[in-house]
């Protein structure tokens, strides 16, 4: 999953990115709107915090301009918690809003449930065969034993399961998994897909060669 | 209470006016025409008095006979003061009443079948009716010659005007104590009187119903307009500051004190206005550090650190906490300026020597930006606090260097005009755009949002300069143009130098 961070407060954009990052997303920053704007259009991410107060283009602003071709959740960040200023942002196509100061855990949790729902899941648990995954404890479980993966592995399974049944490319995965600041070669997604099989059995994963992966769904 | 409406109280008040005029007019016309007839009446019964009882020789069928007095014309005396030798009866009262008998029954002759017939009635002095005319009432009481009688025409002693019931009745004494009287029914005068009374009395009521009704409809035109500022007011105080008296006619004392109104809501809405987006603004940019603070610290908790993680994260808070306070001191200033409760110091100083301080003040961070600084000072001298002057003239040079470009130049100029003392701050920035100029001095306005951010401003450095330099009875204004650069200048009383 990759997250963009529209926020100019650069001490606050730095820790939000370590905070989502830490939670094992991908994620970018931007410090003002314009920049927010093209990251946004520019590339496919599963969500957005989008500061409301920025210099030059103000969020609202990047809101609706985003809409117009952009489907992506975006949980808006307001200084101002009046009534009007939260309801404008849920009709200019806000998902959700976190007022300032925020609690980093409600935060992410808020975005944990803004992608699972943009991806039509509302439950937490995925239960694919004998897997189950715990989106909201990160954990995973096979034949009822925890099975200890790192962060990346766990995003990936994570990204592979809620698109089960669907092909899902490479592109889509350096996408969705890696940040600007990783290192995208190549044989470092080969392998996080061969720890995975290691530890989820070999059939879970099936490769389509020259296309990418998939998770079937009448697993 | 309704009754207690302007509305109603002016109506009253115009009702009991109407009412006080109407009714005085109506019982003085009243008195006015029923004085007249009886005058007319009097006239006529003493008129008819003097013709009974013409002096003079007997002349004319009606007058008795008897030898005209000879030589000597009747002298032209009053009646009452007659003797019988006026008449031709200087000494025999017989002969006199026999005359008077004649006299009385000829004028009742006269008199006989017309309407208002007037009457006739001899007394002798003791009392007894010595003659009477054929019309004449009967019990007619002899008049005493003082009494309880009208005495309107009084210049006649004896004379006695009197009405008795409906009779009006004229009285004079004869000679040998004789009293003749006169008098006629006012049956078909107190009938007019009385047509007069009704008619004045219903004139009168619908003279004020239609004035009642004209002012009800002169109050009600009158108090719209109170209704129509009382309904605004009302929904102002109800939290509407949007609203606004319609003051079409501007004109009318009431147009003019809907427009004062007006004008006052509109600062108030205007006031109301700015201090909600001032406490807006002001909850912000306090959420904005705590924002930081929060964020740092909970994401640096959530896992064991290194020490340079630590050590950057407390880094971070730190700053967050730096802004903080510098936000809230000078939000407290700026409070404490609004209250008035900053005392000024009153003191003459050279405005020039505290810029020249100011200068020194800021020339490391001018060097830093590669900005020079030129200053033209002449000594101008002028009254106020020198700590608080030279707080807006750092204020103002480090805003001059920070918008300024690499390499630009910040001139300082000092000047004195006959009662102020001015200080001008150019610099050759990027200028501010006129339709931001108007807005400079208002709390957290920024003309160029990411760079005052991240300089560490506040937004409130030129509120509290206006603040300073009005508190001082002074003036602060700017100039600009877009690319070339802006001028700010401080005008302030100037001193004496004796003080």
């Amino acid at each position: 999953m990759r997250v963009l961070i529209v926020e100019d407060e650069p001490d606050l954009l730095g820790s939000l990115l370590q905070a989502v990052r830490e939670d094992g997303y991908a994620a970018d920053g931007a410090a003002d709107g314009e920049e927010g704007l093209y990251k946004a259009e520019s590339c496919d991410y599963d969500a957005i915090l989008l500061d409301v107060m920025l210099p030059g283009v103000d969020g609202w602003e990047v809101l609706r301009r985003l809409r117009k071709t952009k489907k992506t959740p975006v949980l808006m960040l307001t200084a101002r918690d009046a009534v009007r200023d939260r309801v404008k942002g849920l009709d200019t196509g806000a998902d959700d809003y976190v007022v300032k100061p925020f609690d980093v855990d409600e935060l992410l949790a808020r975005l944990r449930a803004l992608i699972r729902r943009s991806a039509s899941e509302a439950q937490p648990r995925l239960e694919i065969g004998e897997v189950l995954i715990d989106m909201a404890a990160r954990t995973v479980t096979l034949r009822g034993e925890l099975v200890t993966l790192t962060a990346r592995e766990y995003a990936l399974l994570e990204f592979l399961a809620l698109h089960r049944g669907k092909l899902v490319t490479r592109t889509m995965l350096y996408e969705h998994l890696f940040d600007e600041n990783d290192n995208t070669l190549s044989n470092l997604l080969d392998v996080h897909v061969s720890n995975l099989r290691k530890k989820l059995g070999h059939e879970f994963i099936t490769t389509r060669r020259g296309h990418g992966y998939s998770i079937d769904s009448a697993l | 209470m309704i009754f207690n409406s302007i509305r109603w109280r002016l109506q009253a008040w115009h009702s009991l006016i109407l009412i006080v005029v109407l009714t005085g007019f109506g019982v003085t016309a009243y008195r006015v025409a029923r004085g007249n007839q009886l005058r007319r009446i009097d006239q006529e019964l003493q008129q008819r008095l003097m013709i009974a009882f013409r002096p003079g020789p007997p002349a004319g069928p009606h007058l008795p006979k008897g030898p005209p007095p000879e030589g000597q014309p009747p002298p032209d005396r009053p009646l009452q003061d007659r003797r019988p030798n006026d008449f031709g009866h200087e000494h025999d009262p017989s002969a006199w009443r026999q005359h008077m008998q004649e006299v009385i029954a000829h004028a009742g002759a006269l008199e006989g079948g017309q309407t208002n017939a007037f009457y006739y009635l001899v007394w002798q002095r003791d009392g007894t009716l010595q003659a009477s005319s054929s019309g004449a009432p009967k019990n007619v009481p002899m008049p005493a010659e003082t009494g309880p009688a009208e005495r309107e025409f009084g210049d006649r002693p004896g004379a006695i005007t009197r009405t008795r019931g409906a009779f009006r009745e004229f009285c004079i004494c004869l000679p040998f104590g004789d009293r003749a009287l006169v008098g006629r029914s006012m049956a078909s005068d107190l009938a007019a009187m009385h047509r007069l009374a009704l008619w004045l009395f219903a004139a009168g009521s619908a003279v004020l119903a239609f004035g009642t009704a004209g002012g009800w409809w002169v109050a009600t035109r009158a108090i719209r307009p109170i209704e129509d500022i009382s309904a605004t007011a009302v929904k102002i105080a109800g939290g509407d500051l949007s609203q606004r008296i319609n003051a079409s006619d501007t004109e009318s004392e009431l147009g003019r004190l809907a427009g004062v109104l007006n004008s006052t809501f509109a600062r108030l809405d205007a006031a109301f206005a700015n201090q909600v987006r001032f406490t807006a603004d002001a909850s912000h940019e306090l959420r904005t550090p705590v924002s930081v603070i929060l964020s740092q610290a909970q994401t640096a908790l959530s896992r064991e650190r290194g020490p340079a993680e630590y050590r950057e994260t407390l880094e971070a808070c730190q700053r967050a906490a730096q802004r903080m306070r510098k936000l809230i001191e000078s939000l407290l200033e700026l409070a404490r300026l609004d209250a008035g409760q900053e005392r000024m110091k009153q003191e003459s100083f050279d405005l020039s020597r505290v810029a020249r301080d100011c200068v020194e003040l800021v020339r490391p961070l001018a060097a830093d930006r590669g900005v020079e600084i030129r200053c033209d000072l002449p000594a101008v001298e002028c009254m106020g606090d020198s700590e608080r002057i030279g707080q807006v003239v750092t204020n103002l040079l480090s805003n001059a260097i920070h918008f300024n470009h690499e390499k630009g130049e910040v001139r300082v100029f000092a000047r004195s005009d006959n009662d102020t003392a001015s200080l001008s701050v150019a610099d050759t920035g990027v200028g501010i755009p006129p339709e931001e100029l108007p807005h400079i001095f208002e709390r957290f306005y920024r003309v160029d949002k990411s760079r005052s951010r991240i300089q560490g401003k506040t937004g409130l450095g030129l509120a509290i300069c206006k603040a300073i330099v009005e508190a001082h009875s002074g003036a602060i204004s700017v100039t600009s143009q877009t690319g070339v650069g802006t001028t700010f200048e401080v005008r302030l009383p100037a001193g004496s130098r004796l003080a």
